[in-house]
């Protein structure tokens, strides 16, 4: 076994649990998927799209960065507490791999995730886009998962599973409100806004669809969240070593 | 398994690991020989599992080093050639019996079947339940079979039969001497004496984080004063109790003496020999478990002056409570 192999099969296994998982099915298949059907279809105009591509794109990523909290931060926090992490460091796999299979997981999961909301606002929502787009506009929220899912090991790592739910759903409020994910912001919100990863990812979407190009600085602003995060999960994660 | 036939399977050299304050280990030494089955006995917060972990790369010694196989414990860890239990060790939840094992032997360089493991570890009953559904006691086998699920020299089981009943322990040791049986090294962590006594030909007691003994169970028990006696005598001359050959220790309850004796003829011999003329008398091995009350009580007590007396007085406070 080499630890590329081991490290596939830990994620394997993670996969097939968070199918069997409820909370996780719920939060991020059902409650975009029912959302967008339910709102999806209003006439309104929002930053300058018609709302049926703008919700998607928030229901799109919120289901995504819900899964990716969920998964990460509350589950390696509980299973820190029931043993399991120390259990994997008696195998032949190599200390990192726990943390990097739980991502590859996540960002798997995302795909199909992603690809079921793309499908739901051709089909149903009415949005004909070019392929390239709606491939750009995935991407970009895939990465998200992936910023997400970096700061969610931190939070693992670092709280114990009682405190990790509360702290868990005021990250997510903050980064999805004030990132414009439940309803637009606008004025000295919408400045605020745009320092922020959630904010960029839904423009990069908006203004693909909109423009037809990438907005650089949201690539730049993601990437620096990207980078600020892992650093945070790989100085938490190597802190937490004798804790285990 | 290029250097299991030579050198020690483990070795532990003055290791030593502090929390803050506290020195949970202190100045561990000890070697493990391939093919011994050795059990690290030792009442709680004794340093039991800290040792354990640090053995299995959990935690870093503060000073000391230890060796496993000739290298250091994590690559041997990862090489696979130990198989581990921890108490402390969960499972994955959310999936079955059957489809962790499969896991955890695919992450092995060596796997065996994974129904030969289930079945070994007595777990094939159960092996299509979830692992979130089962009991303390299956919970503890499906450890077991995880430890065991690829080939291994050494076997490392943080107190293995807790929460087991009587029987299903019993199944317990009778696959793990299987197990051992084939040459591998175990060390077992354990504060049921019993199981030590039966189970282990080498018992490490510690104690504060101290080794205080380390022989064959025979030999424990004997290093505590292997017999016990009790004879009741109408006139107590204590000094000249306290002077008895062999003498371990010494209860006097108004006319009722209880002597721990490495030598119980010669102590018995001599209180005759003195003209006395005991009644009552009672001799009788000492357990393992007293041996290693014995044991430990003389090190938690061993910052007291003077020795015979403070056994005596230790002895009676013991009594009294």
């Amino acid at each position: 076994m080499s630890s590329v192999s081991g490290t596939l099969a830990l994620a394997k296994a993670e996969i097939i649990r968070l199918r069997r998982n409820k909370r996780y099915l719920f939060f991020s298949l059902a409650l975009p998927i029912v959302l967008y059907l339910a709102l999806g279809k209003s006439a309104i105009t929002e930053q300058g799209l018609p709302f049926k591509f703008f919700y998607l794109f928030e229901m799109a990523s919120l289901g995504a960065f819900s899964g990716a909290f969920n998964n990460n931060a509350i589950r390696i926090s509980q299973e820190r507490k029931d043993g399991w992490i120390r259990q994997l460091r008696l195998t032949c796999l190599p200390a990192n791999s726990y943390v990097v299979a739980k991502i590859i997981a996540t960002v798997a999961l995302t795909a199909p995730q992603i690809t079921i909301m793309m499908l739901l606002g051709r089909f149903y929502g009415g949005i004909d886009l070019p392929i390239w787009k709606w491939v750009a506009i995935a991407a970009s929220i895939w990465v998200g998962t992936l910023i997400f899912s970096a700061l969610a090991v931190a939070i693992g790592y670092w709280m114990d599973p009682n405190s990790v739910q509360p702290v868990i759903m005021l990250v997510f409020l903050f980064f999805t409100i004030f990132g414009g994910l439940w309803f637009p912001v606008s004025g000295v919100l919408g400045k605020f806004a745009e320092g922020t990863p959630t904010f960029r990812i839904v423009q990069m979407a908006t203004d693909v669809v909109k423009f037809g190009s990438v907005p650089w600085a949201a690539v730049g602003v993601i990437a620096l969240w990207l980078a600020a995060f892992i650093g945070l999960a790989w100085f938490t994660v190597r802190n937490a070593a004798e804790a285990i | 398994m290029s250097n299991s036939g030579t050198g020690p399977v483990v070795s532990f050299e003055n290791v030593s690991k502090q929390y803050g304050g506290l020195k949970a280990v202190d100045g561990l030494n000890l070697d493990l020989r391939p093919g011994e089955t050795v059990a690290l006995l030792g009442p709680n917060g004794a340093g039991k599992s800290t040792s354990l972990d640090m053995l299995l790369a959990l935690k870093k010694p503060t000073t000391g080093r230890i060796r496993m196989f000739g290298s250091d414990p994590y690559h041997a860890i990862k090489s696979g050639r130990v198989g581990a239990m921890l108490q402390s060790g969960g499972l994955m939840p959310e999936v079955t019996v059957r489809e962790l094992v499969s896991l955890v032997a695919s992450l092995h360089p060596r796997p065996l079947p994974v129904e030969t493991t289930m079945k070994q570890a007595g777990i094939d009953k159960f092996a299509d339940q979830r692992v979130d559904k089962l009991s303390g006691g299956q919970t503890q086998r499906v450890r077991f079979a995880l430890a065991i699920a690829g080939e291994c020299e050494l076997i490392v089981l943080d107190e293995p039969t807790t929460a087991m009943d009587v029987e299903t322990r019993r199944l317990f040791w009778a696959n793990m001497k299987a197990e051992v049986a084939e040459g591998r090294t175990l060390l077992f962590a354990t504060h049921y004496l019993e199981e030590a006594d039966q189970a282990a030909d080498r018992i490490l007691v510690i104690n504060k984080g101290r080794l205080l003994a380390d022989g064959t169970p025979a030999e424990i028990k004997e290093r505590a004063g292997a017999k016990r006696m009790s004879f009741r005598l109408e006139r107590v001359d204590e000094p000249f109790l306290l002077s008895l050959p062999g003498l371990e220790s010494l209860e006097i309850r108004h006319d009722l003496v209880q002597i721990q004796t490495r030598d119980s003829d010669a102590t018995l011999y001599a209180v005759l020999d003195a003209g006395f003329r005991p009644t009552e008398i009672e001799v009788s091995s000492l357990g393992l478990e007293q041996a290693f009350l014995a044991i430990t009580a003389e090190d938690d007590r061993a910052d007291a002056p003077a020795r015979v007396t403070r056994h005596a007085t230790a002895e009676k406070e013991m009594s009294d409570q």
